[in-house]
């Protein structure tokens, strides 16, 4: 009962939803700012999916019906459960078991595959661009965000335990641990889908390339998944590079991740995969050694 | 022989498009010469002559080819191909004629790629065939017109509309995708840019076959945004007509006003007062910054940089306060006048409006600094969607898109009767690469030109007495005339024709766009999708500018204004009704 409490209430998926709008207005209020304009009112992320819930589901035609309905309903659960196990260990510290890290670790990136199934499960050819794309992203991306969790680990002397790197000082202090943090921060905006790593999505490309056949409730709870994603992933990298978190420290991260988003223009896929295989990859290698030898 | 060949063609370079070179090559073929005026020649050939004389022009002389014009003179069909000398601004039209009912012409697209669409919008509008031209598919009909009808012939009524079957009706605006798996190849798909896209704010289809993410080939769809100016040009008077191309386009508002009275004075042979001349500079020039600010906020938008696009949005609104104070509105300025101006500047307001100027400086500047020298943005537009010379010659592009790829060509430098960019002093931007960063440098540049022109034009204006902005024109002789101006996206073409009437007989209209798009099929191919997205919004494509020509909407108007208002009327009732 409380299991389901913790993962239904708090402070998993109610709290972590409610949380991640708050963020997401904050996010589009400051943009809007910088942009000189007004910006939505405060509850436009609770309007958005509820407008998204009382209207009808569309599925095309050609689409894999089950696979394309699903994809939303995983990404929703899954994010939600990461939160969970995120928030549980800030709450409820004696809550935390050995190898959770490895756990949300995992679970963080379903939301992303499952993306991936539904656009192309869609029979859209923009989508299955979009897909594509999606997938190369996740490729990219995942190899820098296990380095930088690699960097982490040996920093701690082999920590897997969540609620411990609280107990443990900020990673990020040291040489290798900055390094890795710098590498996670590049990591967390392409996780999140943000300009310059939102090649997937690019609008004005493909016109919305994995969502673009999802509409109604379907496309609500992918909304929604990016909401939950918006608090876990900071709240993550928070705790294992900050020593904890909190909400002046969540507030840095969202900070950033909107800077580089409104300074930003756009990278091409290919120069996605060349800048984390290429450039951030050799760094991340050096961070690992360099930790090794306890810099 | 081959060096006393190579010889000539040197020496006919040199003096491009000197006209008694021209004599000396054409000779005998030359059927009739007739010198409008010094710039403007006509030059009267028979059509089997066309091709070789095309290919002197176009190929030896290195002229521009702008447009053809197809008239239909009752008798017999009637058609002109311009080309101009963009050192000397003198343009050679050659006319050739043909039958009115099963006219053949042969064609020049395979010379000039440039002439591949004005070849079948003809045939599709005039009924003339193009012989040697596999490619006459409708270009801006819909497929639904009934065959054989062509809207621009005098025997068309002015404002006729066409029977529809229901079976056409289900397939008007469909998108009529070219490019077909029959070749075997699996791999590849087609990525629908277009016809509605958020890349585009106007409808236009473009189709990429792509293999993986490579652009391997593309195919252009237009037609989805007639409005039938040109034939309704011929049931307008004179004036009327100014305000009638004003509403082509909402960007070149003042460009096509501007031509269109060029062509007419060029048809009466007058001169305008001379404070007219700087007035009609200030406002167009004033037109060219916000344009390109507007395509500069757009090409941020289109790379995903949406803090460009609000901020160079922003910035305009100066720009077209400027304008509204000057012309009463933002966009529709309604300046333009064959003869002069509409309205005069007041000296007293001059100096307000040139420190208000000063303020759009400084944000230019910083566009400069913080926008060129991002090297994601120099990664994302540096050698992406190439134009090369070669290309850019053949496809006749003009404006920056043709300034970009290094050839120097600006109507203002050239063609400037009855406009002050003679009198006072400014550069023409040239860059070489042809690439999309190229492309937004030149227009980035170009308004610090513009407004170096607009403070000098200001700084004459204070100095004349204010009051003399026009020459009336009481009547306008038989004959022809050709006015073009340097529009924002390049060269705005209008030749009008006129039989002493109080309406022109023959309006043809060729927007900058019309040209640059098409250029696209070389840019365009090769990249990726991202590349050609970017690429494809690089050349500021027009399209209401580009489309702006059919007779009747698809035959039918489905809800015109007032049905529109009722609807949405009743609509309100209703749901008003509903909520009690």
């Amino acid at each position: 009962m409380t299991t389901l409490f913790h993962y239904l209430i708090f402070p998993g998926l109610l709290f972590a939803l409610v949380v991640g709008m708050i963020a997401s207005w904050i996010e589009r209020k400051v943009t809007a700012r910088v942009q000189w304009r007004v910006g939505p009112p405060m509850l436009q992320p609770l309007y958005d999916v509820m407008k998204l819930f009382i209207k009808e589901n569309i599925v095309p035609e050609h689409a894999h019906y089950l696979t394309f309905a699903a994809a939303p309903l995983i990404s929703f659960v899954s994010a939600g459960l990461a939160a969970t196990i995120i928030g549980m260990s800030i709450f409820f510290p004696s809550s935390g078991f050995q190898g959770d890290l490895i756990v949300v670790a995992y679970l963080l990136v379903i939301p992303a595959l499952s993306l991936i199934l539904g656009a192309a499960a869609s029979a859209n050819p923009l989508a299955s661009l979009g897909a594509s794309r999606e997938m190369k992203m996740v490729l990219s991306y995942e190899l820098i965000f296990w380095i930088a969790l690699i960097v982490a680990w040996i920093k701690t002397g082999g920590l897997l335990n969540l609620s411990l790197f609280a107990v443990n000082g900020a990673v990020g202090a040291s040489v290798s641990g900055a390094i890795a943090f710098a590498l996670m921060l590049i990591t967390m905006q392409a996780k999140l889908g943000r300009v310059p790593f939102d090649a997937a999505e690019a609008e004005t490309e493909i016109s919305g390339g994995t969502y673009i056949e999802y509409s109604g409730p379907l496309l609500g709870f992918f909304k929604m998944s990016q909401y939950i994603m918006l608090v876990a992933v900071p709240a993550l990298v928070s705790i294992i590079f900050l020593g904890g978190a909190s909400i002046g420290k969540y507030v840095i991260l969202l900070v950033l991740i909107i800077l580089a988003e409104n300074t930003n223009p756009r990278l091409k896929i290919t120069q996605c995969l060349r800048l984390f295989w290429f450039f951030l990859l050799p760094v991340g290698l050096i961070a690992i050694i360099l930790a090794t030898l306890g810099y | 022989m081959e060096d006393k060949k190579r010889e000539m063609l040197s020496e006919a370079k040199s003096a491009a498009g000197g006209k008694d070179k021209i004599k000396k090559l054409l000779g005998e073929k030359i059927v009739n010469w007739q010198e409008k005026n010094p710039k403007r020649h006509y030059i009267e050939i028979k059509k089997e002559h066309l091709r070789d004389s095309a290919a002197v022009l176009f190929t030896e002389l290195g002229l521009r080819f702008n447009i053809a014009t197809a008239l239909d003179n009752i008798k017999n069909m009637e058609v002109l191909y311009h080309f101009s000398d963009d050192t000397t601004g003198v343009i050679f039209s050659l006319r050739v004629a043909t039958d009115r009912d099963g006219g053949e012409i042969p064609t020049i697209s395979d010379i000039i790629t440039g002439a591949k669409w004005i070849e079948r919008e003809i045939h599709e509008l005039f009924g003339i065939t193009f012989t040697g031209n596999d490619n006459l598919q409708r270009l801006l009909l819909d497929p639904a017109w009934p065959e054989g009808v062509y809207p621009l012939r005098k025997d068309y009524e002015y404002g006729r509309k066409e029977e529809l079957s229901e079976e056409d009706e289900e397939s008007l605006r469909r998108p009529n995708i070219k490019i077909d798996d029959e070749d075997g190849d699996k791999q590849c798909t087609i990525i629908p840019i277009g016809p509605y896209h958020p890349l585009q704010e106007e409808p236009e289809f473009f189709e990429l076959k792509v293999r993986g993410e490579k652009v391997v080939s593309l195919n252009i769809n237009l037609g989805y945004n007639h409005r039938s100016i040109e034939k309704i040009s011929e049931g307008k008077h004179w004036d009327q007509v100014t305000f009638l191309v004003e509403r082509i386009c909402g960007i070149c508002s003042c460009s096509h006003p501007f031509a269109y009275v060029l062509a007419v004075e060029d048809l009466a042979g007058i001169e305008i007062p001379e404070r007219a001349k700087y007035i009609r500079c200030v406002i167009a020039e004033l037109e060219r910054i916000h344009s390109h600010l507007l395509w500069l906020g757009l090409a941020g938008h289109f790379l995903g940089y949406n803090t460009v696009w609000m901020w160079a949005w922003k910035y305009r609104e100066t720009v077209l306060d400027l304008c509204e104070q000057i012309s009463g509105n933002r966009n529709h300025y309604a300046m333009m006048k064959a003869g002069g101006v509409r309205r005069d500047i007041l000296n007293s307001e001059i100096d307000d409006m040139k420190a208000n100027l000063k303020t759009i400086v400084s944000k230019i500047d910083m566009f400069k600094g913080a926008v060129l020298d991002d090297p994601v943005i120099h990664a994302r537009t540096k050698n992406v969607g190439i134009l090369t010379k070669e290309d850019a010659i053949r496809y006749c592009v003009t404006g920056p898109t043709a300034r970009a790829s290094g050839i120097r060509q600006d109507i203002r430098k050239i063609d400037i009767a009855n406009s002050a960019y003679g009198l006072v002093d400014w550069d023409m931007i040239v860059l070489e690469n042809g690439d999309v960063f190229d492309k937004a440098v030149c227009r980035v540049l170009e308004m610090y030109e513009s407004v170096k022109i607009i403070n000098q034009c200001f700084d004459r204006l204070k100095e004349l007495n204010e009051g003399n902005i026009c020459t009336e024109i009481w009547d306008l002789p038989a004959g022809e005339g050709i006015g073009r101006y340097e529009a924002p996206r390049g060269e705005c073409w209008h030749y009008v024709k006129s039989d002493g009437g109080n309406t022109p007989i023959r309006h043809k209209i060729r927007a900058p766009s019309y040209m640059n798009i098409l250029s696209n099929e070389v840019a365009a191919v090769g990249g990726i999708v991202s590349d050609a997205a970017i690429t494809l919004a690089a050349v500021d494509p027009c399209y209401c500018c580009t489309e702006r020509m059919q007779a009747v909407e698809n035959g039918k108007i489905k809800y015109d204004w007032e049905s529109l208002i009722k609807m949405s009327q009743e609509k309100t009732m209703k749901l008003k009704a509903e909520q009690k």
